[in-house]
């Protein structure tokens, strides 16, 4: 009976209820499904069969929120390796049924049968994973000169042309930032694509320029209209064997793709071809080439067709070739320099260059390594602190609710962290041990206090208070001595800061309380 | 003295050291400000012979830093002589990290007289295919990076003292309290150069929780004993270092936990500070700060009155306004 009356108490104290509220929320937050299966679409290649048939993936919707496949061609889809095989076995030019949890599509497969769509295991809670934790790349830029106070537009516009140079390119799954302190740098991660995609986009400033006769007839960016990406406007010509021996061979494949450029290029053009003459060997073209330059190197020449002098023509074919010691090395090849090209003629030049300050790898395999071990230790050490406790005070009492409210800490913590979309490293992971570390800390002042009243009959509620004098000292000494570091280090160690930071105000105000309200009816005679 | 005797008549281990502690404490307080000076002098050595007072890693310098998973055991030392003979112009240094006594990866860093393509093939060249993590930090970023990490750390020293002399008003035990968190993060620093630890920015993130769990004991120690009025000096502070101990014991344990469980090298380098810093807040708590506590209230009583020794002897308590 006395029992049931204490866990009555309990429960109707209003910071127990307040802990409860919080917890219920912070879950529902989380939204855990722990026995979820199936593939997420994680990103959708630009003008891809996919992209064509409307599938578009939401950077900006929850984790659980996101389009899950549910079968593919009628056949049902559980990982994401049942995804890939099939996928691999589709042909060109095929209609491939794909069924979501939104809406049925109908699509063509493209060139090899590719579709487009890059998949993920479907996320089983609503917490974001930095990029420890999921395997990616992580770039710091920095701007090859201090950019001036009245100049910080240019920061801004060339994070939004990374970003677009990206999104172009077909990753969705990306973070571009500025950094202004303490010095003016630019992050960049990116979770799904390899070192070299990466440092090819973002590393080149992507000055684009066609010359004739050295004069600049269009750049890439604003004198583009339009950029063909797939279908038999952008492909791949020709390839050949075009030197070396048997043990050593070289291949090499055009690629060629149509753009439009504008009224004013155009005319452009016209001027700088109205005065050539026809090639002597070749009278079907003129006697000057028409050089493609890619940050001041020359990418290739096109002959300009006899027809065109003194033209103003806005479509016009671009190529260029792909290198490589197989065929297939040199068609790959190919492919990537087209898809560069146009994205770079797509998004033109970043108005500054930039230059890599930090590069972070982080494997795939490693990243969930991280994530399972993060977990197993936070486990651990959780367990371990409820056993010294316990053998302290040789009491469940005690060690029971210090358990709970340390797991609770951890759960609101997480709580917030989905609610306002953070992307949990391994920093913040050790911030959210530091927060539960010290809100043990807090917990054994509050049970001292409580037990010091029981040996000497004294008034609960001031126990209670003198504790928490300690308490909110210790609260916000460690608050100021964490928060300076949310502004440092390029914004690398601001989630350690912040988690510190809201799990112990979580502490102090909700759980540590709710310890107190629980210690108190528990020991209380 | 007598009263105290007779109330811990079981004459215990345990009551011989609070003995000593009560009767040595001026002696005991030799031992932090010993530390204090042998850290300190230690870091005008690390001065004096590499220009810095802390050995930082290739995120704070610039460098290169590549995980390779050990799928079977890598013999580092071997690795190490390799690639030194391959790269002599670089300073190549391997670690090898391990989850519960178990080789899981080894760490290769080197300064950026190297390429890291190159570098990757000669390990590949040593061990086969292998599963690598690289990591690339140009020297000016390490340095920006460790300059606004260390702009950080004053800045929250500084407002932790602010906060300190606002709660507790009174200079001298506000000094204490700042002192003892000032000793244990130059003793910290010091042990790292002396183990040959090199810091990292999770290191640095380590030195600021540090701040916060150090000065969390010696509040706690504060608090009771400016603030409470029941018993002796002495028997506050013993009342506040049961809290205190019990305090450390969890957290060193969490800390020794994880420092063994742990794969990740940021966790393993924040684990490794938290201990060493833990260890010496012990020192820096119960003899530094609480040393410190009793000769101030020496001298005031001294000060204000001369019947202060016969009231302790006399076990009541002391009043202090």
């Amino acid at each position: 009976m006395r029992v049931f009356q204490k866990l009555k108490s309990i429960f109707t104290d209003y910071r127990v209820l307040i802990l409860v509220f919080c917890l219920v929320a912070a879950l529902f937050a989380i939204s855990p499904m722990p026995w979820r299966d199936g593939v997420v679409i994680r990103s959708v290649e630009k003008n891809s069969s996919a992209y064509n048939a409307g599938i578009e993936p939401e950077p900006k919707v929850r984790p659980m929120g996101k389009e899950r496949i549910l079968s593919i061609d009628n056949i049902p889809v559980h990982t994401d390796d049942d995804y890939y095989s099939y996928v691999q076995t589709i042909e060109e030019n095929r209609t491939v049924l794909i069924k979501t949890n939104k809406k049925t599509y109908r699509l063509t497969s493209g060139e090899n049968g590719s579709i487009g769509i890059r998949v993920s295991k479907a996320p089983t809670t609503n917490l974001r994973k930095g990029l420890d934790l999921t395997g990616g790349i992580r770039v710091v830029l920095k701007p090859e000169r201090e950019l001036a106070e009245d100049e910080e537009q240019v920061l801004d516009f060339t994070v939004e042309s990374l970003r677009q140079r990206l999104n172009v390119y077909g990753l969705s799954d990306i973070l571009v930032k500025k950094i202004t302190w303490p010095e003016q740098y630019i992050l960049v991660e990116v979770a799904d694509a390899t070192e070299e995609e990466v440092k090819e986009l973002i590393g080149s400033q992507g000055k684009f320029e066609a010359k004739i006769s050295n004069k600049t007839v269009f750049v890439g960016g604003p004198d583009i209209k339009y950029v063909a990406f797939s279908g038999q406007q952008a492909r791949i010509e020709q390839c050949a064997l075009i030197q070396g021996t048997e043990a050593d061979p070289q291949y090499s494949c055009r690629f060629s793709f149509a753009i439009t450029i504008s009224q004013e290029a155009a005319e452009r053009q016209a001027d700088a071809t109205a005065n050539l003459t026809l090639d002597p060997e070749n009278p079907e073209y003129l006697n000057e080439s028409i050089y493609l330059y890619l940050d001041d190197e020359e990418v290739d020449s096109l002959k300009i067709g006899a027809d065109l002098r003194g033209r103003p023509v806005t479509d016009i074919a671009i190529s260029g070739p792909g290198v490589g010691k197989t065929e297939r090395q040199a068609y790959e090849e190919a492919i990537k320099n087209m898809k560069k090209l146009q994205t770079i003629l797509k998004t033109g030049s970043l108005p500054i260059k930039l230059e890599f300050a930090q590069t972070k790898i982080i494997s795939a395999p490693l990243g969930e390594d991280f994530t399972k071990n993060s977990l197993r230790v936070g486990l651990i050490a959780i367990l371990t602190v409820s056993v010294v406790v316990f053998l302290r005070y040789r009491k469940i009492k005690i060690a029971g609710p210090a358990l709970l409210t340390m797991i609770s800490e951890v759960v609101l913590i997480l709580g917030f962290a989905a609610l306002v979309g953070w992307r949990l490293d391994l920093a913040a992971i050790a911030g959210i041990i530091v927060a539960a570390g010290t809100g043990v800390d807090d917990q054994i002042v509050i049970t001292d206090e409580v037990l010091r009243g029981e040996l000497q009959p004294y008034n609960w509620k001031k126990r209670i208070m003198a504790a928490f004098f300690i308490i909110m000292a210790a609260y916000f000494t460690t608050s100021v001595a964490i928060l300076p570091l949310y502004f440092t280090g390029a914004g690398l160690l601001k989630l350690f800061a912040l988690t510190t930071f809201i799990g112990i105000t979580f502490g102090v105000l909700v759980t540590r309380r709710a310890f107190a309200a629980v210690i108190e009816i528990l020991l209380k005679e | 003295m007598e009263e105290e005797h007779k109330e811990h008549k079981p004459k215990s281990k345990l009551s011989g050291l609070r003995e000593f502690y009560h009767k040595q404490y001026k002696r005991l307080l030799i031992i932090p400000f010993l530390i204090l000076i042998l850290a300190l002098g230690q870091i005008i050595f690390q001065i004096a012979t590499t220009g810095d007072f802390v050995d930082k890693d290739v995120d704070l310098k610039g460098g290169i830093s590549i995980q390779v998973t050990a799928k079977q055991a890598i013999d580092t030392k071997e690795l190490d002589r390799y690639l030194s003979e391959k790269f002599p112009k670089a300073d190549i240094k391997i670690q090898s990290l391990s989850v519960a006594g178990q080789q899981t990866d080894i760490v290769v860093k080197s300064t950026l007289d190297v390429n890291e393509t190159e570098l990757v093939s000669e390990i590949k060249n040593k061990l086969g295919e292998i599963e690598y993590s690289p990591s690339l930090v140009d020297a000016s970023f390490g340095q920006a990076f460790f300059k606004s990490t260390f702009i950080a750390l004053i800045i929250a020293f500084v407002l932790m003292g602010l906060l300190v002399f606002y709660y507790f008003r009174i200079p001298v035990p506000s000094i204490a309290v700042i002192l003892s968190a000032v000793s244990d993060i130059i003793a910290t620093i010091a042990t790292l150069n002396v183990l040959g630890i090199k810091l990292t920015p999770g290191g640095i993130a380590a030195l600021l929780m540090l701040i916060g769990y150090s000065v969390d004991t010696d509040i706690l120690l504060s608090t009771r004993v400016l603030k409470r009025h029941e018993g002796t000096v002495f028997e506050r502070i013993i009342g506040a270092m049961k809290t205190g101990l019990t305090m450390s014991a969890t957290t060193l344990a969490a800390v020794i936990v994880a420092l063994i469980f742990s794969r990740a090298e940021i966790f393993k380098q924040i684990m490794t500070i938290l201990l060493i810093g833990l260890l010496y807040d012990l020192i820096m708590t119960w003899f530094q700060n609480a040393g410190l506590l009793r000769l101030y209230f020496e001298k005031k009583h001294k000060k204000e009155t001369e019947h202060i020794e016969i009231e302790e002897i006399s076990h009541e308590s002391v009043p202090e306004t």
